[in-house]
């Protein structure tokens, strides 16, 4: 109980603080809508198959992701309040709680350019209930790794664009799987029994990348 | 790998060394004088069986390596260790890039031939490549840690992590992907097309090479001891 | 191509089973759906003497690899020994 009860409060006070200034989450959306719309202007009118579409979707929430979550413990840095959290809150609680922030900014990120892509290219989605286990799936996994690696940069005295270099190359067994579940999706005719094994695979993954990222959390995070 | 002396033993060192120089002299006497069955498409280049192939069995020795000394970089904090974790990835980094430089070149004068292709997606070569990327972003991240033993902890837990996420390549990427490799789909197995006395090289071409890894990874994680003696810096 | 008694002997057995020109090691390959074009003079030397060239190819470049790696250390050792000589070699870490 204790434990969720530091979660929930780390968990609680960045919702708070975020509501105030709302400067993560109009980043993400402001990031999200104009690459969504240079791609849209990029294709024209030509139509794109649905391995293209679901490849650029997830392109997008990539980028957005080690774009706008790098900065979860870089802004702990500039306010001064490490210390303080490094005192009061155990690792693993710190963790779970920035953890479950960044994946609720993740979904607004799946929602909005879920959306707006729609529209834009017209997608038809044959299987919604998939599509939406793929994004929400993928999302937990990318979470997890974006959350590790965000306290890592944190560390780091030149932070600049190093969150992608190093969040990409692990993402890659993710990004394949992620992309395939949502073109099976898109597609349809598949059913559960096409998509089952790329969605076993990426809750496999966001498993082991959660449970890596927790037992090594408390080396980044300790001084 | 005992968990003891923090210096290399020169002495072992260099008997080692000296078993493994012969050894591989003798393993490429062997893979150019030895007749092997005439295979069809493959004929002489069979024979890069003993040179390609053990490129990404040392590649993964030394990730293997590198890996179990950052783990204990995070048990012990010892910068040692860390000097080991890094000298072994830049070691098995330059095996990755051998690796896939020579299957590039075996691929194109052989399956692609009368073709414009050089990169194939083949899955073992996506792979390697992202083994690569993998290790360019620890380097970049090495250089972004001013202070040492801070550094030698991050980037073994950067080290680590990546480590857990790799396996599911395995997995991943040969059902995306068409591949030339003996024992994928629509492939021979690797026992079908490797006659028993291709085998004979084989096996002791990969103990050899995995050797020279050894030898080369020695070699710098002495200097890098002598430099970190000298001026309080591990990195090398 | 000239085989060796052994092998010649195991290639027999197995050619009693498929009465072709190939040996029993020989298979279809993924890459072999691949439209080709003419050669290009590089093949063409690439190709020669049953495509030895290419495992000539293979050692050169892990050689030159190494030989590369070789050098580097010896950069890496030389500037450590310089650095020594401007310092003086006493180790004072208690190593």
């Amino acid at each position: 109980m204790n434990w969720i009860r530091g979660s929930w409060a780390v968990l609680q006070k960045d919702v708070q603080l975020e509501m105030r200034s709302r400067y993560a989450l109009n980043m993400l959306l402001m990031f999200v809508l104009s690459s969504l719309l240079l791609i849209a202007f990029a294709i024209g009118q030509e139509s794109v198959s649905e391995r293209m579409q679901s490849a650029l979707l997830w392109i997008v929430i990539l980028f957005s992701a080690s774009i706008g979550l790098g900065r979860s413990f870089v802004a702990e840095e500039e306010r001064g309040t490490v210390l303080l959290l490094q005192l009061n809150v155990p690792g693993s609680q710190v963790f779970t709680g920035k953890l479950v922030f960044n994946f609720l900014l993740l979904l607004a990120v799946d929602l909005v350019s879920l959306v707006v892509f729609a529209l834009l290219l017209n997608m038809v989605i044959e299987s919604w209930w998939l599509l939406v286990l793929s994004l929400v799936l993928g999302s937990v996994g990318l979470a997890g790794a974006t959350t590790l690696l965000a306290a890592i940069i944190a560390r780091a005295s030149n932070k600049g664009p190093l969150l992608p270099v190093l969040l990409f190359p692990l993402l890659i067994p993710l990004l394949l799987s992620v992309v395939r579940a949502s073109r099976a999706a898109l597609e349809g005719g598949l059913g559960f029994s096409g998509a089952s094994g790329d969605l076993q695979t990426i809750a496999l993954f966001s498993g082991v990348v959660i449970t890596a990222a927790v037992l090594l959390f408390d080396y980044v995070w300790q001084d | 790998m005992d968990n003891t002396p923090p210096v290399v033993n020169v002495r072992r060192y260099t008997v080692i060394r000296n078993i493994i120089l012969v050894w591989v002299t003798v393993v490429l006497f062997a893979a150019f004088l030895l007749n092997i069955p005439k295979i069809n498409i493959l004929e002489h280049t069979a024979r890069n069986l003993y040179f390609h192939v053990p490129m990404w069995f040392t590649m993964m020795a030394a990730v293997f390596v590198s890996a179990y000394h950052s783990f204990q970089v995070l048990r012990s904090g010892d910068l040692v260790r860390d000097i080991r974790a890094l000298q072994a990835a830049r070691v098995g980094a330059f095996f990755g890039i051998l690796g896939l430089v020579t299957g590039i070149v075996w691929s194109k004068f052989t399956w692609y031939v009368g073709t414009d292709v050089w990169w194939n997606f083949d899955p073992r070569q996506s792979m390697v490549s992202l083994q690569l990327l993998i290790y360019g972003a620890y380097f970049v991240l090495r250089g972004a840690l001013d202070d040492p033993s801070k550094r030698a902890r991050i980037a073994a837990v950067y080290n680590l992590f990546a480590a857990t996420t790799t396996p599911f390549l395995l997995y991943v990427i040969p059902r995306q992907m068409e591949s030339l490799h003996p024992g994928a789909e629509g492939n021979p197995a690797f026992s079908e097309i490797t006659h028993p006395i291709m085998r004979l090289v084989f096996y002791p071409a990969i103990i050899g090479f995995i050797g020279l890894f050894w030898v080369m990874y020695t070699q710098r994680v002495r200097t890098a001891l002598l430099k970190y003696r000298v001026t309080h810096d591990p990195e090398l | 191509m000239a085989l060796s008694p052994f092998i010649a002997q195991e290639v027999a057995q197995e050619a009693q089973d498929q009465a072709t020109q190939a040996t029993a090691y020989d298979s279809v390959w993924a890459g072999d759906a691949v439209p080709t074009q003419a050669l290009s003079g590089m093949e063409q030397v690439m190709l020669s003497n049953d495509k030895l060239y290419v495992v000539l190819a293979v050692v050169l470049i892990i050689w030159i690899g190494i030989v590369i790696l070789l050098l580097r250390n010896d950069n890496r050792l030389k500037s450590v020994e310089r650095t020594m000589e401007e310092r003086g070699t006493s180790f004072d870490d208690g190593l």
